[in-house]
């Protein structure tokens, strides 16, 4: 016998001792626990109902909390205007309005689905359900390179990288939750379904529906490729077992559910809000400077970012793209959000009337190839500041920003190909 | 016999741990002459849920399979 196994034995042996002392066990044939446990596990309606929950989950918070993120957003876009209009100095007044109230009104819309997420998270968490979740969907998960506690940050991914990417502390095993943080942006959140409905309603008009499933489906294939190709090169020769508890289920605590949601909120103020206030600046800067060449911000088409476009165009040439679809990828750094307004002021027509531009200056192959890139390149401003956050380092930050903005780039380049021969 | 070759509902007696997880699956309660039983496969058959020492543990079958174990009559 050696030794790791007799000090385990002598402690649990003791443990035992002190156990039998004060508490006393009363044999039930089957507790509530169990009961639930025949029904959530059951080999044909385990899964069903797992993702009903999920579904709920989801709805809950992406759905409720749209009502509060609207409200922040008139809120501080009140505030811009008034700023703009009550300061002398243009310039100025463009920093404080779009720079700085810009940058707040942008952080502070995260927190109502960031908050609604934990709500959720934290009834199931301590209700003692997700440990069932991960039980039910880890066989699946780990074909693709994850694990079963990953499932609900993925799925969360669809709604808003951020807040999904704050849930992996879920998962306790170290590598896998890296992973999962990882993969994770290759999910196609909600505001990337503005630009596939744009370019895809434009030209694809009667299959419109099918390609943008197919950027969804597109974004969860190569999130599986990717966490198989990290586990195997990056994190190779390290063992992650799920060894996890299954807790008798209990009725949640409405404090802990709300302190829970509260500390998230906080954790995202604190942690991520000083890189994301910083690249709002930035953003406002190159987009409105040089201050008289763009004419107070007014033509995007003479500002610095539209220098930063006009200088990836021969890259991005290859695929049938040129400087426009440049400078609305730069300003979807930012948020992917931005990406269909920057075109709209490139072209100088808005944001509605892009829809009758786009086709000057984009083919149908060179479209798939924009949202390709919009799905891929660059996380958002935001989920680059929980990436940060979430990961503990610059350099692993680095490292994402790394491997999508060439991920982006061979399978736009792929898409753009495939579909021209077609 | 291996602690995944049992079916649900089976008790056995853990004899010896084998393998780099050794002083996890310990700390977990998997000592020798400890009592484990197989209450159900997840619905895909793996992991598998066992009740140990009082307490459920989730364990997927390639850990399992290193639970030397002899199964109690």
């Amino acid at each position: 016998m050696d030794l790791v196994s007799e000090l385990a034995l002598a402690r649990y042996e003791k443990i035992g001792e002190i156990v039998d002392k004060c508490v006393e066990r009363i044999e039930k044939p089957k507790t509530f626990s169990d009961l639930m446990d025949i029904v959530v596990t059951d080999k044909y309606v385990g899964v069903p109902i797992f993702l009903a929950l999920m579904w709920a989950v989801f709805q809950f918070s992406y759905s409720v909390s749209v009502p509060f993120s609207d409200a922040i957003n008139v809120f501080f876009s009140a505030c811009a205007e008034w700023a703009k209009a009550s300061i002398g100095n243009q310039q100025l007044a463009s920093l404080v309005g779009d720079g700085i109230f810009g940058g707040w009104g942008f952080i502070l819309v995260f927190l109502p689905p960031i908050a609604f997420v934990f709500v959720a998270l934290a009834i199931l968490e301590d209700s003692g359900y997700l440990p069932r979740a991960a039980f039910v969907m880890d066989r699946i998960m780990t074909k693709i390179g994850l694990q079963g506690k990953s499932f609900i940050p993925m799925l969360l991914g669809f709604g808003c990288n951020v807040p999904a990417i704050m849930a992996t502390r879920t998962i306790e095993e170290e590598v896998d939750r890296k992973i999962t943080i990882m993969v994770n942006p290759l999910m196609s959140c909600s505001a990337r379904l503005p630009v596939y409905m744009l370019f895809a309603g434009v030209f694809f008009e009667k299959i419109a529906g099918a390609v943008i499933t197919f950027m969804y489906l597109l974004g969860i294939a190569l999130a599986a490729v990717m966490a198989t190709l990290l586990r195997k090169f990056v994190f190779r020769g390290k063992a992650s077992p799920l060894l996890m508890e299954l807790p008798p289920y209990t009725v949640p605590a409405p404090k802990v559910v709300l302190v829970n949601a509260w500390n998230k909120v906080l954790i995202f103020l604190k942690k991520a809000s000083t890189v994301l206030f910083a690249g709002a600046l930035i953003m406002w800067f190159l987009t409105t400077h040089p201050w008289s060449a763009t004419n107070g911000g007014e033509i995007v088409g003479k500002s610095y970012a539209s220098l930063i476009g006009h200088a990836v165009a021969p890259l991005i040439k290859p695929m049938g793209l040129d400087w426009t679809a440049g400078v609305a990828l730069v300003g979807g750094v930012m948020a992917k959000e931005i990406v269909i307004g920057t075109l709209g002021m490139v072209y100088g027509v808005g944001e509605k009337s892009v829809a009758n531009v786009i086709p000057k200056h984009f083919t149908p192959a060179s479209a798939l190839a924009m949202m390709t890139i919009t799905l891929i390149y660059v996380p958002c401003l935001a989920t680059l500041g929980v990436l940060r956050s979430e990961l503990g380092s610059w350099k692993w930050t680095a490292f994402v920003v790394a491997y999508e903005l060439v991920l982006a780039y061979v399978v736009a380049l792929v898409v753009y190909n495939v579909f021209s021969l077609i | 016999m291996r602690l995944h070759e049992l079916r649900p509902g089976t008790k056995a007696i853990v004899l010896d741990i084998e393998g780099s997880l050794k002083s996890k699956l310990l700390s977990m309660g998997l000592t020798r002459g400890a009592e484990v039983r197989v209450v159900r496969n997840a619905p895909l058959k793996d992991p598998m849920e066992v009740e140990i020492r009082g307490y459920k543990l989730s364990i997927r079958r390639a850990e399992a399979e290193k639970v030397v174990v002899k199964v109690k009559a």
